[in-house]
């Protein structure tokens, strides 16, 4: 300490400073590296879901249960083969009730096979004991308060500023808590990726200015989509609101669902 | 300094281990964590990008029409009109991209009767038959023009 200025201690500070200067870009860069390394990430397109609010809903009256959009979803998403869904399509038969038993109506009858992609097979109780049947179909609810999403550990699944749910695959680790906290049974675990999956609203098509898959196919326009954000001239989505009384699934969970249905029956969960 | 050194020692270890833990999760958190992590909210938001840049099956209408306009013209003017080219004739992206023959699904007898057949789940205003009492044969385009179904070819 007798001198403090000495020739070796200024050098020594200088390339002290100098390689302070000269490490943050070096840092940087060595981050940039593993981060490719991690994860690699294609160019983002020009597409800002900030400036889209999308928005589905189903016409329960229009559906004639072709099953043509769990078709088109399976094969648009290469959904693996077997009981695994995106959407799918419910048949309801509600039976009349058995004379003097005083009830307004009989049991509740649900099937899907195959997502009724292949069709349904004859209604189990004759023409005559049906009261009213009608088919729903069925997809993600895009929740504002999504169970899925609070429950993952690992923050691979999220709320999309532009109405998507969806999950980031390289972040999931297939542990199946989003799966048994949704409500309506719309995720499972890929036998192929081994990692949670859902309807994404074929985010690869909308992004593009397509409509999903099974809006796409829909004969009878029972699922109407849109665009809150740009709504078209004589925009479908408004026509539903104003043509309809539209209902959510089990309001009373809480979940908020933003995906809308007109013309189904209490009985509908 | 000298007050430092009058801590305990087992004290001071505790806390450059705290130090040094502190440090190695900043470190280890600037490396790892992604790029685009918090862009839009709790989570990696090229995860979106990513996800929109995957291959599609379904080529939609306007592709179709790109060529075919004259029939999806023609399907505008009547019933038919709230049918896409691929609800009957199936996935159309491969064959947009290398129009050939082979590559698009033929409609036949089981794309008309997957809608109307009678179901009494189905809806009273769609039109069903009953394939018996209707008709024996194995071409519906005998009697129907699929794209214009009112027209009797």
């Amino acid at each position: 300490m007798k001198n403090p200025l000495s020739r070796r201690s200024v050098i020594g500070r200088i390339s002290a400073v100098v390689a302070g200067v000269l490490a943050a870009p070096a840092a940087k860069a060595a981050k940039a590296v593993t981060q490719k390394l991690l994860v690699s990430a294609d160019a983002p397109k020009d597409y800002d879901p900030t400036k889209h609010k999308w928005l589905m809903a189903i016409d329960a009256n229009r559906c004639i249960g072709c099953g043509l959009c769990a078709e088109a979803c399976k094969k648009e998403n290469r959904v693996p083969e077997g009981p695994y869904f995106r959407t799918w399509v419910e048949r309801y038969i509600i039976t009349k009730p058995k004379p003097g038993s005083g009830a307004a109506r009989g049991e509740t009858l649900v099937d899907c096979p195959n997502g009724g992609i292949n069709g349904y097979p004859e209604a189990p109780v004759l023409k005559e004991e049906i009261q009213h049947s009608f088919f729903v179909p069925k997809l993600c609810n895009l929740c504002q308060h999504s169970p899925c999403v609070q429950v993952c550990p690992v923050g691979a699944t999220f709320d999309a500023p532009d109405g998507a749910v969806l999950i980031d695959p390289k972040y999931c680790i297939g542990c199946g808590f989003c799966i048994q906290a949704c409500p309506y049974g719309c995720r499972f675990l890929s036998p192929v990726t081994k990692t949670a999956e859902k309807c994404t609203l074929c985010y690869h098509r909308i992004t593009r200015g397509l409509k999903p898959a099974c809006v796409e196919v829909c004969p009878t326009q029972a699922r109407i989509f849109g665009d809150l954000k740009n709504p078209k001239p004589d925009d479908p989505l408004e026509r539903f609101y104003r043509d309809n009384l539209v209902v959510t699934l089990k309001p009373h969970l809480g979940t908020e669902p933003r995906l809308l249905y007109a013309g189904i029956d209490k009985e509908v969960r | 300094m000298r007050r430092l050194f009058k801590m305990p020692p087992q004290l001071i270890r505790i806390c450059l281990l705290a130090v040094g833990i502190v440090a190695a999760y900043s470190i280890a958190s600037y490396f790892l964590t992604p790029a685009s992590f918090g862009e839009y909210g709790w989570y990696r938001g090229a995860a979106l990008a990513e996800m929109a840049t995957r291959d599609r099956v379904y080529a939609g209408m306007k592709a179709c029409e790109e060529c075919h306009s004259d029939e999806s013209q023609k399907l505008m003017k009547h019933e038919h009109k709230s049918l896409a080219c691929e609800s009957c004739h199936g996935p159309g992206e491969a064959h947009a991209k290398d129009p050939r023959k082979d590559n698009v699904e033929k409609s036949s007898f089981a794309t008309c009767l997957r809608c109307h057949e009678a179901n009494p789940s189905r809806p009273k205003w769609h039109k069903q038959i009953v394939i018996k009492n209707h008709y024996t044969g194995s071409k519906c385009t005998e009697c129907h023009v699929p794209h214009s179904p009112s027209e009797v070819p």
